[in-house]
């Protein structure tokens, strides 16, 4: 207990090691104590050789931008998918399903016409008939009559073709959790589209 | 596979196929190789999302499985190849040197989708390049085609393994997964292909309004009614060849820094002889005699027979040793010393580290080291002529940073420290990967830091990318002055400061990742050349 006088007395300002051998001699001054964490970067002593300019070091550096922005477009970016909804919390003219079941049965398309051009939006009216033609050119290819019709569609597809696209597949992806149409689908799922 | 390999193979798949692949892909590395549901359940992802990555990661030979006893199939990931995508871009561009425009968008094709079969690529190669053309030229499938196979004569691109063909008439149960052969001498054999056809330009003016339906009907034509004549027969791009040439590059540009012109072509006629004789990982090349290269020597160059024994003599004397004399018949016999090139380029770049890190002087001290082997303290502040407090201080700098190891040779059994010699001594190999490690790490950060400042300003971009679209279309459609200066300062002066900071320094941390991924292929292949002797 009494040596123990909250380290006062004999054998105070001792230290485990010897102080010479760390290279602090008796007598010099202590080197200054740190106040704080030591800088996020260290001092740069050299600076860097300049990156090498010039005709090649350029066209290479726009092929790796290029490549990189290529790569985003290509079909092997995989983008997240889109959550899934509750539809039926949900208005339903807001589900686009009329499309996954054209696709499937061809026959069932006449009788299915009607109740579909109630629907509000226009869009979607023009995305049906656009999507008929695209039926009947696949089951009769050999039908030229077709072939103006198909001309016009293509057209009309070219101008509002990427957002009507964006939008359905986000919606099918979605609903439909089928595996095998995974492959089969493209995979725009642009959910961050903003155009 | 280390830590910063991971980092960087996860950044760059992220960047070039999404965060799910990526995640896949990561997993797959640090793990090893598993089966798919193992997969989706540590992963925590959908079976149909791992499906879909696997597909993407074998398309582009990053993955590759096996079929393990009771049909079970595993995949395995291969990280150093997913680090050759940084290395893309320089494949383009060595392509387009070789063999010109047609043979980049050619190895840019095969690169950016992996695998695809010849006719797909000479139709996709020969479309891209119509609409560069002028109007009303195309581009014809059969240059394409011979550009193609000039590049599989020279081994540029090869054949991917392929199904082999059964033969046996019982079917039997079909394997979970296709056993891939292939043979050597099939890997570059070009299959009979009469592609006849131009290229396609995407056009929407009227005047075409004729071809299309011709298009549309040869499209359907070709898709139903023949069977793309190479079904099956794949290509891929044969990264090796490329790395042999870039080797070949290095060496010869060393040679042309540290003697002339001439004799660098000299090099470079013999390693062009010795391209396709010689394997890849052989440590040197074939003996080639005075008299063949002579013959092969490049027809502007006239230099006679003796001027070209003397420059043989002088590069095999040189000390570098990257040429070496093997014999004297046929007027001297003279080989390349491949893996001694490479360990005097990877030396030269430890060396140019040291000094471009800690200054010259240290870089003096290293070169002593390494001339000398092995040092004493005492030894390295006389050679040096450096004071014994800085030379000691630059060696405790470089030893800590380990370009420099201490070697204990011990006079007494008990080793003590002050009856034991304490050498300083240069390990190329480790000296070398733990550069390579620093490079791994390097490349991460920049690209870490070029993803930060593009996300900082991703407003402004998005911005400026509307602005421009706009002024586009304006254009297009035949807008006056007036409206387009209008449109043009909606970015104001500030902000366009900006943007020209931002692509100023994302300019620059893409040229350093490029200047990074140089050395990284010399350490590399240094690094596997000395593992290939042991």
């Amino acid at each position: 207990m009494a040596s123990r006088g909250g380290g006062r007395g004999r054998g105070r300002g001792q230290l485990t090691f010897n102080m010479e051998a760390v290279g602090i001699g008796k007598g010099d001054a202590l080197p200054p104590s740190t106040l704080q964490p030591s800088p996020l970067f260290p001092p740069l002593e050299f600076r860097p050789v300049p990156l090498p300019a010039g005709e090649e070091g350029e066209y290479v550096l726009a092929l790796k931008q290029e490549l990189r922005g290529a790569m985003r477009q290509l079909p092997y970016f995989i983008r997240p998918a889109v959550p899934k909804r509750d539809w039926r919390r949900l208005p339903r003219e807001l589900k686009i399903r009329v499309r996954k079941l054209q696709k499937e049965r061809t026959t069932i398309l006449i009788p299915k016409r009607p109740p579909k051009n109630t629907e509000d939006k226009e869009e979607t009216i023009q995305k049906l008939e656009t999507l008929e033609k695209k039926e009947e050119e696949v089951t009769s290819e050999e039908d030229e009559e077709k072939e103006e019709e198909e001309e016009k569609e293509e057209e009309e597809e070219e101008e509002y073709d990427e957002e009507e696209h964006e939008e359905e597949t986000d919606y099918i992806m979605s609903y439909f959790d089928n595996g095998e149409d995974f492959g089969g689908d493209s995979d725009d799922n642009m959910d961050e589209a903003i155009y | 596979m280390t830590q910063a390999e991971i980092k960087l193979c996860s950044l760059l798949l992220q960047e070039h196929f999404g965060e799910i692949v990526e995640k896949i892909g990561v997993h797959l590395i640090r793990t090893g190789s598993q089966p798919l549901r193992v997969i989706a359940h540590d992963t925590g992802t959908s079976l149909d999302q791992v499906k879909k990555a696997l597909c993407v990661l074998i398309q582009h030979n990053l993955v590759i499985y096996q079929v393990h006893k009771r049909g079970v199939v595993e995949y395995e990931a291969q990280c150093s190849r997913v680090l050759r995508m940084l290395r893309y871009p320089r494949y383009i561009y060595t392509a387009k040197t070789l063999y010109s425009d047609t043979g980049e968008l050619i190895v840019e094709e095969l690169l950016l989708n992996g695998k695809m079969t010849m006719s797909a690529v000479v139709k996709k190669v020969a479309d891209r390049l119509t609409e560069t053309m002028e109007d009303g030229k195309t581009m014809d499938y059969a240059e394409v085609s011979n550009t193609f196979m000039r590049l599989a004569d020279t081994h540029f691109v090869q054949r991917c393994p392929w199904v082999p063909a059964t033969e046996n008439s019982d079917p039997g149960p079909l394997p979970p997964a296709p056993i891939l052969v292939i043979s050597e001498k099939d890997m570059y054999l070009v299959p009979k292909l009469s592609l006849i056809g131009k290229g396609k330009r995407r056009r929407s003016s009227d005047e075409d309004a004729t071809g299309e339906p011709k298009a549309k009907r040869t499209k359907h034509s070709t898709d139903n009614k023949e069977p793309i004549p190479d079904d099956g027969i794949y290509w891929q791009a044969n990264l090796d060849r490329f790395h042999q040439h870039f080797r070949d590059q290095a060496i010869v540009s060393a040679v042309a820094n540290r003697m002339d012109q001439t004799s660098s072509e000299i090099v470079r006629t013999m390693l062009r002889m010795s391209e396709i004789t010689t394997p890849s990982a052989a440590p040197f090349t074939q003996p080639l005699s005075s008299n063949e290269i002579f013959r092969s020597l490049p027809v502007g160059y006239n230099i006679s027979k003796q001027v070209l024994d003397q420059y043989l003599t002088l590069l095999a004397d040189d000390p570098l040793e990257f040429v070496g004399k093997s014999g004297d018949s046929g007027g001297g016999m003279y080989v390349i010393n491949l893996h001694k090139a490479l360990g005097s380029l990877a030396t030269a770049t430890l060396e140019s580290v040291v000094q471009e890190r800690f200054g010259s002087r240290c870089a003096r001290i290293f070169r002593l080291v390494l001339q000398k082997k092995h040092l004493e303290q005492k030894q390295v502040e006389d050679l040096a002529m450096i004071p014994a407090k800085e030379a000691k201080d630059m060696l405790y700098k470089m030893l800590s940073g380990n370009f420099i190891s201490l070697q204990e040779i011990p006079k007494t059994p008990d080793h003590a420290p002050s009856r034991t010699f304490y050498l300083y001594t240069v390990n190329i190999l480790s000296a070398a990967r733990m550069l390579l490690h620093r490079c791994y790490k390097s490349i991460a950060n920049l690209i870490e830091r070029r993803q930060f400042e593009t996300k900082e300003n991703k407003r402004l971009l998005e911005k400026s990318q509307r602005v421009e679209a706009i002024i586009a279309s304006m254009q297009a459609t035949g807008a006056e002055e007036a409206q387009l200066q209008e449109i043009e300062e909606m970015i104001t002066a500030p902000e366009r400061q900006q943007l020209e900071t931002l692509k100023r320094n994302v300019n620059k941390l893409d040229a350093s990742e490029i200047q990074v991924d140089e050395t990284i292929f010399l350490l590399e292949s240094y690094i596997e050349s000395t593992m290939k002797r042991q």
